[in-house]
């Protein structure tokens, strides 16, 4: 699971939940891989994301790689951010682990990679 | 003298026999009702002979004439005991009838009554046009049409086809294989006269010849509904039969056809009715009355008539697709099994059977088996504006993710979920691919919930391709032509409490909602092996046209395209 996506994922469709926003991660296991750049993509996405949770999702486990906790407004121009935030968003991955709903606690497993948002037909809404 | 006595001794002798072997009591005493000891069906009874000396007592009124079959006795029933005298005083020991046989009469009380009664209508758009064609046409037809008598190349009756080859067990026709023998010309002379009668056709491209000879019949049909045109005719040659019609609610109405009538079947007796002739020498003889409320009865009296040769051209407008009627029982296209309407627990629980855990066990072999994007989702994919976010629901093993970095395809990073309750933000996605998927939700309601998440999840102006699998697969490669003359065996499969039917594969869909076959084969090194180790069955909901529009018409997205492609109904919706 890649940060970015991570940055997407809710739990509000869980009876009882009302945002599910963001999950916390626990990772036991984290790759980076090497991903190939492109500060056009980077600078279009951000604006897209949730950046607070990105920034405390990514220190949480240990990879905020001196990104700053805000925004900068001119980050477009700022390589060095650029790159830092790609690695962040595409290159670190977490492989085994586990999300937490912030309300109820209900956990969601990461295996392979993969983050299993199934729920049962008697944890829905 | 003499001769009374002889007659009036015969009678009784006539009457002790019926009356110890046909159990019928004859009386002394004048009434209405007359045996005719020694005239009836088996003695070759002619009724005309009858009629004739009625008409010579002008007085006279009859108003039954019973002749049971294979009985050498039969009934007249007058209008009251003066009737019946007058008859019998002038005949009784008459030679009256051609054949030069006397008559010998007696009174009966009873008279048995074995007509049967149909009160009921006559199909609706059955039409019968009597002396549709002039005798001297007729026997032109019958030269052309006829032939000499060679073993029968059906069962039980000789047919021919012109324009398309009627095929007997799939009871349709190869609309790529025409004969070469088109409908003769001789038959335009049906189309232009029926418009007279206001019927406008174009000019039928399949005809099929019948002939009958006496004893033969057709067993009761329904001509398939999906290879022909919504009017059917039939034009009767030779003799008269009785064709029976039965509708599945219950009702037989037995109806006559004369020689020369054009019959039109149109509406619910081209569709919700079955036809048939019954196999026999002899048809029993209709009576048209009219009771004393005006109500029109039709009577299948006692009384039958012999067949003779009968030619039938049944004229056929050959059509492909399914069927567009509303008679559903009887239509093959029809969908009788429908699980739209299945309540959310038992759709769940059938998607759990035969969706998820059939997806889990042949997932291995299913990804071999998809090398390829599919053309109009990589150039849907491809027209994704840079820094778009793409999600692609369903996405098996990633086959849709284009090579590209300027977008982020989460696909790219997988993550599980239910379609039904996708843990994803709302509006994060501004392009959504959704291929073969909603196809396997059970029920509407599950499929209408599908489409809404994908509106959920698309941001204000995101756009969404959806595909789903296609009712018809006539335009697609999908077909197998050497599986093109298999009989569906109609086989199902209980899940849920609901039969489902199961598919033949490389075959056209006979249902809308089925369960498909997958045969599993084992992947050893990339390798697929040689034998299916099981087979496995996933549910389908396949799609008519214009559903899955249907289905995305929302109040949150707005339908932009739709279009068939390979087998697929596909829609691009744009959120607003």
């Amino acid at each position: 699971m890649k940060l970015i996506t991570h940055n997407m994922l809710t739990s509000k469709c869980l009876k009882g939940v009302i945002t599910g926003y963001p999950l916390a991660i626990t990772a036991t296991v984290v790759k980076v891989s090497e991903v190939e750049y492109n500060p056009e993509f980077i600078s279009r996405i951000i604006p897209k994301l949730d950046w607070e949770v990105l920034w405390k999702a990514a220190d949480s486990i240990g990879h905020n790689e001196g990104l700053p906790p805000t925004i900068d407004p001119k980050f477009e121009d700022n390589e060095e951010f650029l790159r830092k935030a790609h690695k962040v968003l595409l290159e670190v991955e977490v492989e085994e682990g586990y999300l937490t709903c912030p309300e109820s606690g209900r956990q969601f497993p990461i295996t392979k990679g993969i983050p299993n948002m199934l729920l049962t037909e008697a944890e829905v809404q | 003298m003499n001769e009374t006595k002889k007659v009036i001794k015969k009678c009784k002798r006539y009457a002790a026999r019926l009356q110890s072997t046909k159990g019928v009591i004859c009386s002394d005493k004048p009434g209405s009702n007359i045996i005719l000891c020694n005239v009836g069906q088996a003695t070759g009874l002619i009724k005309d002979d009858i009629i004739n000396l009625l008409n010579i007592l002008p007085s006279v009124k009859l108003k039954k004439f019973i002749a049971e079959k294979g009985e050498s006795y039969s009934y007249l029933v007058f209008d009251s005991e003066a009737s019946a005298l007058t008859f019998y005083h002038n005949y009784n020991g008459r030679k009256c009838c051609n054949n030069d046989t006397y008559l010998y009469m007696c009174f009966v009380e009873n008279v048995p009554n074995t007509e049967i009664i149909c009160a009921q209508k006559d199909p609706e758009g059955l039409c019968i046009i009597e002396d549709f064609i002039s005798k001297e046409e007729e026997e032109k037809l019958i030269e052309v049409f006829d032939w000499e008598n060679e073993k029968p190349n059906l069962k039980n009756r000789q047919v021919r086809h012109f324009g398309y080859e009627f095929r007997y067990g799939s009871n349709d026709v190869d609309l790529d294989a025409p004969l070469s023998d088109k409908i003769p010309k001789d038959c335009n002379i049906f189309w232009t006269r029926l418009k007279k009668y206001d019927i406008n056709l174009e000019p039928p491209d399949q005809l099929t010849v019948n002939k009958y000879i006496p004893g033969q019949g057709i067993p009761l049909h329904v001509d398939r509904h999906s290879p022909f045109g919504s009017t059917i005719l039939s034009v009767s040659l030779g003799s008269s039969v009785v064709m029976d019609w039965r509708h599945h609610s219950g009702l037989n109405i037995p109806i006559d056809i004369p020689p020369r009538s054009m019959l039109i079947m149109q509406g619910a007796a081209r569709y919700d009715w079955q036809h048939g002739i019954q196999p026999r020498t002899w048809d029993p003889i209709i009576d048209h009355r009219i009771l004393e409320d005006g109500q029109r009865i039709k009577v299948v009296t006692s009384e039958t008539r012999n067949r003779e040769t009968r030619i039938s051209l049944t004229f056929r407008w050959t059509r492909c697709g399914d069927c567009d009627c509303v008679y559903k029982t009887l239509c093959d296209t029809a969908d009788v099994t429908s699980t739209s309407d299945l309540n959310d627990n038992v759709a769940s629980n059938l998607e759990e059977l035969h969706v998820h855990q059939v997806y889990e066990q042949i997932s291995r072999h299913f990804s071999s088996t998809r090398h390829q994007a599919w053309p109009q989702v990589v150039g849907f994919v491809r027209d994704s504006p840079p820094g778009a976010v793409l999600l692609d629901l369903g996405a098996g093993n990633g086959k849709n993710i284009l090579k590209r970095n300027d977008i982020l395809q989460p696909a790219a990073d997988c993550i599980r979920l239910d379609l039904l309750h996708a843990g994803i933000r709302d509006g994060c996605a501004d392009v959504i691919i959704c291929i073969a998927v909603i196809h396997h939700f059970s029920s509407q309601s599950r499929r209408i919930q599908a489409v809404a998440t994908i509106a959920r999840l698309l941001r204000s102006g995101g756009r969404a391709l959806i595909t789903v699998w296609a009712k018809d697969q006539t335009k697609s490669n999908y077909l197998c032509k050497k599986k093109e003359n298999v009989i569906h065996n109609n086989s199902t499969v209980e899940v849920a409490g609901i039969n489902l039917p199961v598919h033949e594969n490389r075959t056209q869909f006979q249902h809308k909602d089925l369960l498909v076959p997958w045969k599993l084969r084992g992947v050893k090194e990339d390798k697929l092996a040689d034998k299916p180790e099981s087979t496995l069955l996933r549910f389908y909901h396949v799609f008519e046209e214009g559903e899955l529009e249907q289905l995305c018409v929302s109040s949150e997205l707005i339908v932009e395209k739709s279009f068939y492609d390979e087998g697929n109904w596909c829609v691009v919706c744009k959120k607003v």
